[in-house]
C-alpha cells in the first residue's frame, strides 16, 4: 500500500515553499539594484558584453580628458595666431608708412625701433607655453621653439617638425596646435626659405641704414609680409577646422556614451515594471501556499479523536 | 487439548497491544531520520490435534508473527544514487562559485582596464609627472589585484580540500560503524524488533555514505551487506565485519586523488568527485590566470628595455614576478617609465616607445584574456546551476518516494490505533466470556 506519509507531506511543503521564498527575494534584489545581474554566472553573455562595454566606457573617458585638453592647447594656440595676425598686419602698416617717399630718414628710424618691439613681442608669442607648460609651437621641443642669438638677435626654430597626434576616440588622432615653421616659416620672392622673425629683423636693418634703399627695402617687404600674413592666416584656418572636428568627436563620444548606457541598460537592467509585476505574482503564490500548507497541516485525524 | 477460550482470548489481547505498542511507536518516530513504518503481521496459532483426531475443533489463538519494516531496497538505492550525483553538483557547483566570486569580486578585469586607461592618458602628455604616477599607481593597483585573486583562489582551493578531507574522515567512521552494524545484524533474529532497528541503521549508514561517494551494495539473506565504491562494480570497502581505509592524497597543483588500503580509486559521484571536480577547474583558471600576470609583465617589461626613462637613462622593468600571486612593481617612481625611443635626450616629449608599449599590451590584450577567463567560469557555473536544480529535483522526489512507501503516515496509525483498541477490547471481552461461561459451569454443583 502506498499512502502519504506524514514526512513526505512536510518535506515536499518545505521545498516548495522554500523555492518560491528564494525566488521571490531574487526579485526583490534585482528591483533593488536595478540590475538584473547579481554576478555573473547569472548571465555569462550578458555579464562578458558588460565587462567590455564597462571597458569602453572607461576608455571613452580617458579620450575625453585627452581630447578636451588637446581643445584647450588649440584655444591658447587660437588666440596666439589671433595676436600674431593683428601684429604682422601693424608691421605691414609700418611697412607702407616706411615705403611712402615722404617719410624721412628720422621716421624710419622711428618705424623701424616700433618693428624692433613688434618682432620682440611676436618671439614672445612665438616662445609661449600652453597650460601644461610646453611650448605652444615648438611641436615636442622640450623647451623654447626659437633660441634667440644673445650676440645677433637672430632667431632660429628648435622645435621638432611635427607635433606628435593625440588621440580622441574611435581610432582618430588629432594634431593639437602648430608648429612654428607651420606658422612663421615661408619662401622669399627668390624661392629661399625664410621666416617672418629674419625679415622683420632685416627691414628694420634697412630702415635704419637709411637712403633711397630703405624706401625700396620697405617696399619690397610690403610683399613678403603679405605672404607672413597668408601663412598665419592659413594657419588660423587650419586651425580653426580641427577645432570644429574635435567637436564633432566630442558629440560622437557623448553619443557614444548614451549608447553604451543604453546597451548596458537593455543587457543588465532590471525592468522595473516586469519585475514588479512577477514579484507580486511570486508573492501571491506564495501567500496562497503558504496557507493551503497551514490548512492542510491542520488536517489530522488525531484532532478528530475525543 | 481442546482449545482454551482463556487463553485464546490472552493471546488475542496480547497480540493487540503488540500491535498497538507499534503503532504508538511509529506516531513516536513520525518525524526520525531514517526511521522506517514498522507493521507487524499477525498470524493464526493452529495445531496441538491429537494425532488421528483431526476433526476436532482446535483453535488456540493469535501471535505476533513478524515485526515488519516497510522498506523498498529499489527506492533505497534510487535515493543513494540520486543523493549522490545531488552532492557531486552540490560540492562542484560551490567551489565553482567560490572561483567565480574569487575572479570577479577581486576586480582584477576593472584594474587592468584602468592600467590600459592610465597609458593611455599618459600618451596625452608623456613628461606629466602626475600621469606618469598615475600610471604606476594602476600597476599597483594591478599587481596587488592579481596577488588578492591569487589568494582568493588559493583559499577556495584550501576550503575544498578541508572538506573533502572530512569527508573523506566521516566515510571511514561511517564504513567503521557499518561493519560493526553488519556483525550485530548476522546475529539478530529474524523477523524480531531489533533487526529491524538494525536495519534502520544500516540503511541509514549506507544513505549517508553515498553523500560523499558512488555506493555499490550486495545485501545478503541475513541482511548485512557488504559495500564498494566508486563506478560499478567498485572498490570493496567493507565487507561483513571487515572496513577498508580511505585515503585522499593531494598533487602539486592543488587536484586530490583517493585510494582504498592504497590502491587509486576513482569515487564515481558524490561530494569527493564534487571536490576533485571543482579543484582541476581551480587549477586551470590560476594557470590562466598565471599567463595572463605574466604576459603583462613580459610586454610592458620588455617595451621598457627598448625606450628610456625621463633622465635619459635606458628604461628598467616596471613588474616583477610571473605569476599572478608573485607580481609585484619594482620601480620606484613615474619618472621611470620609458615613454620616449632609446637614444632620446632626458625629458624627451617623444612618445613613440609608450605607443610601442600600448601597442604591446594591446596584443596581448589581458582584457579581453582575464574577460573569457570569467565567461568560461560563469558560463560554467550557469550550467552547473541548471544541472544542480535538476539533480535537486529528481533526488527530492527520490526521497519524496521514499518517505511515501515507508514513512510514517499519522492519520493511518490514527486509524490502526483505533482498529487495534477495539480489537484489544473484543479480546477482553472473549475472556470474560470465558470467565462466565466457568462461573457458570461451577453454579451447576449448587
Amino acid at each position: 500500500m502506498i499512502s502519504l506519509s506524514t514526512g513526505a507531506f512536510y518535506e515536499r511543503s518545505a521545498t516548495q515553499i522554500g523555492s518560491l521564498r528564494s525566488r521571490a527575494e531574487s526579485l526583490q534584489k534585482q528591483i533593488g539594484t536595478g540590475e538584473r545581474l547579481e554576478r555573473s554566472s547569472d548571465d555569462p553573455v550578458a555579464a562578458a558584453r558588460l565587462r567590455m562595454l564597462d571597458r569602453e566606457e572607461r576608455i571613452t573617458a580617458v579620450d575625453t580628458r585627452n581630447s578636451d585638453q588637446a581643445e584647450n592647447n588649440m584655444r591658447f594656440t587660437d588666440e596666439a595666431l589671433g595676436q600674431i595676425a593683428t601684429m604682422v598686419s601693424r608691421a605691414r602698416e609700418l611697412a607702407l608708412n616706411a615705403a611712402n617717399a615722404t617719410t624721412s630718414d628720422d621716421q624710419r628710424v622711428l618705424i623701424a625701433t616700433e618693428l624692433d618691439g613688434l618682432r620682440e613681442s611676436l618671439l614672445g608669442l612665438a616662445n609661449g607655453r600652453n597650460a601644461s607648460g610646453h611650448s605652444l609651437f615648438g611641436g615636442q621641443a622640450v623647451g623654447n621653439a626659437y633660441d634667440v642669438d644673445p650676440v645677433t638677435g637672430a632667431a632660429t626654430y628648435a622645435g621638432t617638425a611635427t607635433l606628435d597626434r593625440v588621440e580622441i576616440g574611435e581610432g582618430q588622432t588629432i594634431q593639437p596646435g602648430m608648429t612654428g615653421q607651420e606658422v612663421f616659416a615661408f619662401t622669399d620672392a627668390g624661392g629661399a626659405p625664410t621666416d617672418l622673425f629674419a625679415q622683420l629683423a632685416s627691414l628694420s636693418t634697412a630702415l635704419r641704414a637709411g637712403g633711397a634703399g630703405a624706401a625700396d627695402a620697405a617696399r619690397d617687404a610690403l610683399t613678403t609680409l603679405d605672404t607672413g600674413f597668408d601663412k598665419v592666416t592659413t594657419a588660423q584656418t587650419v586651425l580653426g577646422s580641427r577645432m570644429a572636428w574635435l567637436e564633432i568627436m566630442s558629440e560622437r563620444r557623448v553619443d557614444n556614451v548614451e549608447r553604451i548606457t543604453e546597451e548596458r541598460s537593455v543587457m543588465g537592467g532590471a525592468d522595473p515594471a516586469v519585475t514588479m509585476t512577477r514579484l507580486q505574482e511570486m508573492m501571491t503564490v506564495l501567500e496562497a501556499s503558504q496557507a493551503s500548507f497551514v490548512r492542510l497541516a491542520n488536517l489530522n485525524l488525531f484532532s478528530m479523536l475525543r | 487439548m481442546a482449545s482454551d477460550l482463556l487463553s485464546i482470548g490472552a493471546s488475542g489481547a496480547r497480540a493487540a497491544r503488540g500491535a498497538l505498542e507499534v503503532t504508538a511507536n511509529n506516531i513516536a518516530n513520525a518525524s526520525s531520520d531514517g526511521y522506517v513504518r514498522r507493521s507487524i503481521r499477525i498470524e493464526e496459532v493452529s495445531g496441538g490435534s491429537i494425532a488421528g483426531r483431526g476433526g476436532d475443533v482446535s483453535v488456540s489463538g493469535s501471535r505476533i508473527a513478524q515485526v515488519r519494516r516497510n522498506a523498498d531496497a529499489f527506492r533505497q538505492a534510487e535515493l543513494r544514487r540520486t543523493n549522490a550525483d545531488l552532492q557531486r553538483a552540490n560540492v562542484e557547483l560551490s567551489g565553482l562559485q567560490n572561483i567565480e566570486a574569487a575572479v570577479e569580486q577581486s576586480g582584477v578585469f576593472d584594474s587592468i582596464v584602468e592600467f590600459e586607461a592610465a597609458l593611455q592618458q599618459l600618451a596625452g602628455d608623456p613628461t606629466d609627472s602626475a600621469r606618469r604616477a598615475a600610471v604606476l599607481g594602476q600597476a599597483e593597483t594591478l599587481a596587488s589585484k592579481f596577488n588578492i585573486t591569487a589568494s582568493s583562489l588559493a583559499s577556495a582551493g584550501e576550503g575544498l580540500r578541508f572538506d573533502a578531507a572530512a569527508d573523506v574522515e566521516n566515510l571511514n567512521t561511517y564504513g567503521a560503524e557499518l561493519s560493526r552494524v553488519n556483525l550485530r545484524l548476522a546475529r539478530a533474529g529474524a523477523g524480531s524488533n531489533d533487526q529491524a532497528a538494525l536495519l534502520d541503521q544500516r540503511d541509514s549508514l549506507l544513505e549517508r555514505m553515498s553523500a560523499f561517494a558512488n555506493v555499490n551494495t550486495s545485501f545478503a539473506p541475513d541482511g548485512t551487506v557488504s559495500v564498494s565504491l566508486g563506478a560499478s562494480p567498485g572498490t570493496a570497502f567493507v565487507s561483513g565485519g571487515t572496513a577498508s581505509t580511505l585515503t585522499s592524497a593531494t598533487a602539486v597543483d592543488g587536484t586530490l586523488s583517493f585510494a582504498i588500503d592504497g590502491a587509486p580509486f576513482n569515487p564515481g559521484s558524490g561530494s569527493l568527485t564534487g571536490a576533485s571536480l571543482a579543484l582541476s577547474d581551480l587549477a586551470a583558471i590560476g594557470t590562466r590566470l598565471d599567463g595572463i600576470a605574466n604576459s603583462i609583465a613580459t610586454a610592458i617589461n620588455a617595451a621598457q628595455a627598448n625606450g628610456v626613462a625621463l633622465d635619459g637613462t635606458a628604461g628598467q622593468p616596471i613588474f616583477a614576478g610571473t605569476t599572478a600571486s608573485t607580481l609585484s612593481v619594482a620601480m620606484a617612481g613615474g619618472a621611470g617609465l620609458a615613454t620616449a625611443p632609446a637614444g632620446s635626450p632626458a625629458g624627451s616629449r617623444d612618445q613613440q616607445n609608450l605607443a610601442e608599449m600600448r601597442q604591446a599590451l594591446t596584443s596581448a590584450n589581458p582584457a579581453e584574456g582575464l574577460n573569457s577567463i570569467l565567461f568560461d567560469v560563469s558560463s560554467k557555473v550557469a550550467g552547473r546551476t541548471v544541472t544542480q536544480s535538476a539533480l535537486e529535483t529528481i533526488a527530492s522526489s527520490a526521497r519524496i518516494a521514499l518517505e511515501e512507501q515507508s514513512g510514517v503516515d499519522l492519520d493511518n496509525e490514527a486509524a490502526n490505533l483505533i482498529r487495534y483498541q477495539q480489537a484489544f477490547q473484543a479480546s477482553g471481552k472473549a475472556m470474560q466470556v470465558a470467565s462466565d461461561i466457568f462461573d457458570t459451569l461451577l453454579g451447576i454443583g449448587r
